[in-house]
């Protein structure tokens, strides 16, 4: 309520201030009115209604509109009323009230302009203030600027890079450690970095002048030793003819004592040009010669009874000239390729020449070979010449023999001691004929040649051990880049084909001497031996044939050993034919390269009362057994080279046994043919009904195995 | 040769395969070594092979296994279910086990229900089955006949069980058939009479007697209560299958009730024992080294490769290739224990052991390696 009362008094009074200008307009206007004048007449002179529109308050001129518009449209509405009312005094009231309307429009043209002149007043100061705003802003802008300039510039020099830090420092330890006490200076550069740069600079500096200083002293060294080399040349190349004739005058010397130092040391000038499989080779070979010389214990001068010697041989101006970079010789593969490409560029003469010119150039040795003499106790002596065929990167064998006392080759040891076939199988399956660089056979496919073997005989043999000797090795089943002389490959190999060579030959000849008796009917049985037989053999031998591989698959009591793949067409083949009386027994004889550690294979065929062999008969495959199976016993003495010799002893042996001990056939009349001789506890055993072809030294009589 | 051919090319292909692999340097050094070592080592084993003979064949007790013996005295032990299986391979044809059982060759192989005895030069091995198959080699016992001292030890051609008195009679070299005790290891009796060394022996399945074939032409029969000789005959006498050109030896002999067939110099003959008149010549010339009674069929093999079969008539009812070049010993697999290995085996003069699985024809072939 009291609120409500205060409104109310509150509006009373507010109706009251309304009233009150109307009440001071209506009554005191005028003396106000006058009173302002007479002020600003006497502060100005003049009438300026700016300077009132600061005096007056906006919101009353605000009130004094709204109550004289309220009382404008009262005055109308109460005009109106009279009007209507149209009573005759009311006229004057309309007057009255017109009048005072009047006023009121003058109050509102009155706030009309002071509301103008207010508005423009406002427009002016917005004006003013936003040209003041304007220019603090440029203002700012400019202070932002030079700041971030300043902080560009901050930027710079922190990033600033000096020289000195590219130098590499001792470290901090050291610098301390080392330095004298007034570069370091440490009381002073210990607590400050930029001291102890500066201080470390300084140090460094100091340090790198002296070593300039002895950087100087040591070329300055260098001269003067350079100038004594100098010196010193001159004296070694003057001694150079002195020491040659005193060389020259000591050869006389050398050549008495045996001491060829000179033939050596000029062997080796000559090595230095051999391409590297033969040089390897040539190494190993000597190494393998010298050891052998001093492993033996003799009086003698140690090259006095060498076995091995090692020689080369060819010309050394053609090998030098073959290559004026010596690095050529060591791809060869790139090598014949490029000749291959220079070859198909002139394509001007006939295909056919041109064919043959390539072959030859392919197949080219190099000029010089290495030549081993392998020499035996005999005296008989097998040389060795290998060569290097450069296009195709393989190595090639010539061999030949010569003995001590001049030997007739008998017919059937024809193939014995060929230099064809003396080396075949050295090793197992070795044949020589086809080439062991996988490679080859596409170079032989671009100038249209078939298999090496066509060419063999000519260039000699490239055995599997040959490329073995001279370090060269070509495995099968993994390709490789470039085949390079391997010397530990060489070496290991070295010891084992000298003494296989070496065997084969003492092998070979023991053979060819055999088969000069055997020709003739002897079976040269040795005096060792002896012991291995009975001394009363009625059989004999009566001939002794080299036969052809393929007579030997058509003879009809072969085909099992042909087909237990114990004969192939590297083996020699021979037949031979032992008689006693109307008995004739055949033998077919494989002998194996590898005789004879490998014996030679014995089929027999005996013909008497019919035709006997293994498959019918079986005490001739007994006898085929005695000599091929149990031929460890007639090795004889050592190296067991009569093996053969004893074998045909022995098939006489059984033979005579076979015949003396066959049952006499009761129903035919008149004696036996071969009367019993050979002593034998029983003459048939066990359910095969064997013969005793077994001999029993020394009491004489036969048994059965 | 059949056989013999694929065995000995795997082994050289094996040969073939081996030589590139010298990669490295210690590889390839010893290489040429072994392969140079190798080589004669194969030369002389594939000689060896060439040249053996199989004397004598005996089955396991449990049927699946087959001893045989060699010249060389080895005794390879062939599975013949792993052969006869289906997925056989070539190597289920090669010896379980070959371990060297006599210096000499072994003549004669038997199998009691426990023991394998084997029978060389002079002396009677015995060899437990169950080791055997375990590839155990080892010998159980050992026992030489009493032999006179001599240069020369005689050789055991025949062995023979008597399973009633479980005893083993043995005859060979010395012309006399011993009896020995296998439960005490005795030699209980020499039964003398043969002027040559006996090939071979055979028992009578009632009777306690053995007939006992030898060189000197003559078989003779036994009895086994008395130790007496009850009969003698002279095969070689008779005109009818006499054949002096091959001599007078009897190399086989089989015997069923009353009758006997015996073979060797003279002709293949079936005897009737108690007529002692041979009644049926086969007509054959190569002399027989092993016969047998077969239901009613006669089986006889010898020299040449083939496996004769009879008709008691006379008649030749097939003649079966092996392959060997002459037969020495057949052996019929009846133990009931394994009947899917009931074949026929022969051997003879090479190293592989031929498989009948019926009688028509050569199944395949085991072989020594």
């Amino acid at each position: 309520m009291e609120a409500q009362e205060k409104e109310k008094s509150a509006m009373s009074t507010e109706s009251n201030k309304k009233r009150k200008p109307k009440v001071i307009r209506s009554d005191g206007a005028p003396s106000e009115g006058k009173r302002n004048r007479s002020e600003l007449d006497l502060d100005m002179k003049y009438y300026s209604e700016e300077a009132e529109v600061d005096i007056r308050d906006p919101n009353k001129d605000y009130d004094l509109y709204r109550f004289t518009c309220h009382e404008l449209q009262r005055l109308m509405a109460e005009i109106q009323e009279l009007k209507s009312r149209g009573s005759r005094d009311s006229a004057s009231e309309i007057e009255e009230r017109r009048i005072q309307s009047c006023v009121h429009f003058m109050t509102l043209k009155k706030l009309n302009r002071l509301a103008h002149i207010r508005l423009k007043k406002g427009r002016d100061q917005t004006h003013e203030a936003k040209q003041k705003v304007d220019a603090y802003h440029l203002q700012l802008q400019n202070l932002l600027y030079e700041v971030m300039h300043l902080q560009k510039e901050i930027t710079k020099c922190l990033e600033f890079k000096s020289k000195h830090e590219e130098i590499e420092l001792v470290s901090m330890e050291e610098f301390y450690r080392e330095a004298p006490p007034e570069i370091s200076k440490s009381e002073i550069t210990m607590g400050d970095p930029h001291q102890q740069t500066l201080a470390r600079l300084d140090w460094e500096l100091e340090q790198r002048k002296r070593l300039a200083e002895k950087y100087k002293e040591c070329l300055a060294n260098k001269e003067k030793i350079l100038k004594e080399i100098e010196v010193k040349k001159e004296y070694l190349s003057s001694l150079q003819p002195r020491l040659n004739s005193i060389m020259q005058a000591s050869l006389p010397v050398q050549e008495y004592l045996f001491m060829p130092f000179d033939q050596a040391h000029k062997q080796y000038e000559t090595a230095r040009h051999l391409p590297p499989p033969l040089y390897v080779l040539f190494v190993q070979a000597s190494a393998y010669g010298q050891a052998c010389a001093y492993m033996k214990p003799s009086s003698q001068p140690p090259r006095q009874d060498k076995k091995l010697s090692v020689a080369i041989e060819g010309s050394v101006e053609e090998a030098k000239a073959l290559y004026k970079p010596p690095e050529d010789s060591q791809d060869d593969e790139s090598d014949s390729d490029a000749e291959e490409e220079q070859s198909t560029k002139r394509r001007r003469p006939t295909l056919g020449v041109q064919l043959d010119d390539k072959r030859k150039e392919m197949l080219k040795r190099h000029p010089l070979s290495v030549m081993l003499d392998l020499k035996c106790k005999d005296d008989s002596v097998l040389h060795l010449t290998f060569y290097y065929l450069m296009n195709l990167n393989i190595m090639t064998v010539k061999a030949r023999v010569s003995t001590a006392t001049e030997i007739v080759t008998p017919v059937s040891a024809g193939d014995l001691l060929s230099p064809d076939m003396i080396l075949s199988c050295l090793y197992p399956g070795d044949h020589g004929k086809k080439t062991p660089n996988p490679a080859n056979q596409y170079q032989f496919d671009k100038v249209g040649i078939l298999t090496l073997s066509d060419y063999v005989l000519e260039l000699g043999h490239p055995y599997l051990w040959v490329q073995k000797l001279g370090g060269l090795h070509f495995p099968k089943d993994q390709p490789q880049h470039t085949v390079t002389a391997d010397n530990s490959l060489s070496a290991s190999h070295m010891e084992t084909t000298m003494k296989l060579l070496r065997t084969r030959l003492q092998a070979r000849l023991a053979l060819t001497k055999q088969y000069a008796s055997l020709e003739h009917g002897i079976v040269p049985v040795s005096s060792e031996c002896q012991s291995l037989f009975p001394a009363k053999i009625v059989s004999r031998l009566v001939k002794w044939v080299a036969i052809a591989y393929e007579d030997y698959v058509d003879l009809p009591y072969t085909r099992d050993i042909v087909e237990a793949g114990l004969a192939e067409d590297t083996h020699l083949y021979y037949l031979a034919l032992i008689e006693r009386g109307t008995a004739k027994l055949q033998a077919a004889v494989v002998l194996n390269p590898g005789y004879s550690s490998i014996p030679p294979i014995f089929r027999l065929c005996l013909n008497w009362k019919g035709e006997k062999t293994s498959s019918n008969d079986d005490n001739i495959r007994a006898m085929e057994s005695e000599v091929s199976v149990c031929y460890r016993e007639l090795y004889g003495p050592k190296p067991g080279h009569q093996l053969l010799t004893n074998q045909l002893q022995r098939l006489c042996v059984v033979l005579d046994v076979y015949l003396e001990t066959e049952s006499h056939d009761t129903s035919v009349e008149g004696p036996k043919e071969f009367p019993q001789e050979k002593m034998c506890l029983r003459l048939v055993r066990g359910p095969s009904r064997m013969k005793p072809f077994k001999y029993n030294y020394p009491q004489g009589f036969f048994s059965h195995r | 040769m059949v056989g013999c051919g694929p065995a000995s090319r795997s082994r050289k292909r094996a040969r073939q395969k081996w030589q590139p692999e010298g990669r490295r340097l210690d590889i390839r050094k010893s290489f040429l070594t072994r392969r140079d070592l190798s080589c004669g080592m194969e030369v002389q084993r594939a000689l060896e092979r060439l040249h053996m003979t199989i004397f004598s064949q005996s089955v396991s007790p449990c049927g699946k296994f087959l001893a045989a013996g060699n010249n060389y005295g080895q005794i390879a032990i062939f599975s013949l279910s792993a052969a006869l299986s289906s997925e056989a391979k070539e190597e289920s044809k090669k010896p379980v086990v070959t371990f060297v059982a006599h210096d000499g060759p072994v003549y004669s192989l038997v199998s009691t229900d426990r023991h394998l005895l084997s029978a060389g030069d002079g002396e009677v091995k015995a060899w437990l089955w169950g080791e055997i198959i375990k590839k155990g080699c080892k010998e159980v016992w050992s026992r030489h006949p009493p032999y006179r001292s001599s240069l020369e030890v005689p050789e055991i051609n025949a062995l023979l069980l008597n399973p009633k008195e479980n005893s083993l009679l043995l005859a060979g070299g010395d012309c006399q058939l011993h009896t020995m005790d296998l439960e005490t290891g005795t030699f209980t009796r020499a039964l003398r009479g043969h002027t040559d060394y006996i090939h071979c022996l055979a028992l009578r399945e009632r009777s306690p007697e053995v007939l006992s074939g030898s060189e000197d032409g003559s078989v003779r029969l036994w009895d086994l209560r008395t130790g007496e000789e009850v009969q003698t005959i002279e095969v070689y006498k008779h005109e009818e299958c006499a054949r002096p050109q091959n001599g007078k030896w009897i190399g086989c002999l089989a015997t069923d009730s009353d009758w006997m067939v015996c073979g060797g110099g003279p002709a293949l003959t079936l005897w009737h024992l108690r007529s002692a008149t041979p009644t049926t010549v086969f007509p054959l010339r190569a002399p027989q080294k092993h016969v047998t009674f077969y239901q009613d069929l006669i089986l006889s093999a010898g020299q040449g490769p083939c496996v004769n079969q009879w008709q008691l008539s006379g008649e030749l009812k097939a003649q079966v290739p092996g392959s060997s070049p002459s037969l020495l010993s057949l052996s019929l697999n009846q133990q009931p224990a394994a009947p899917e290995c009931k074949v026929l085996t022969a051997a003879g003069n090479s190293c592989r052991v031929d498989v009948f699985t019926n009688l028509g024809y050569r199944a395949f072939s085991l072989s020594f390696s």
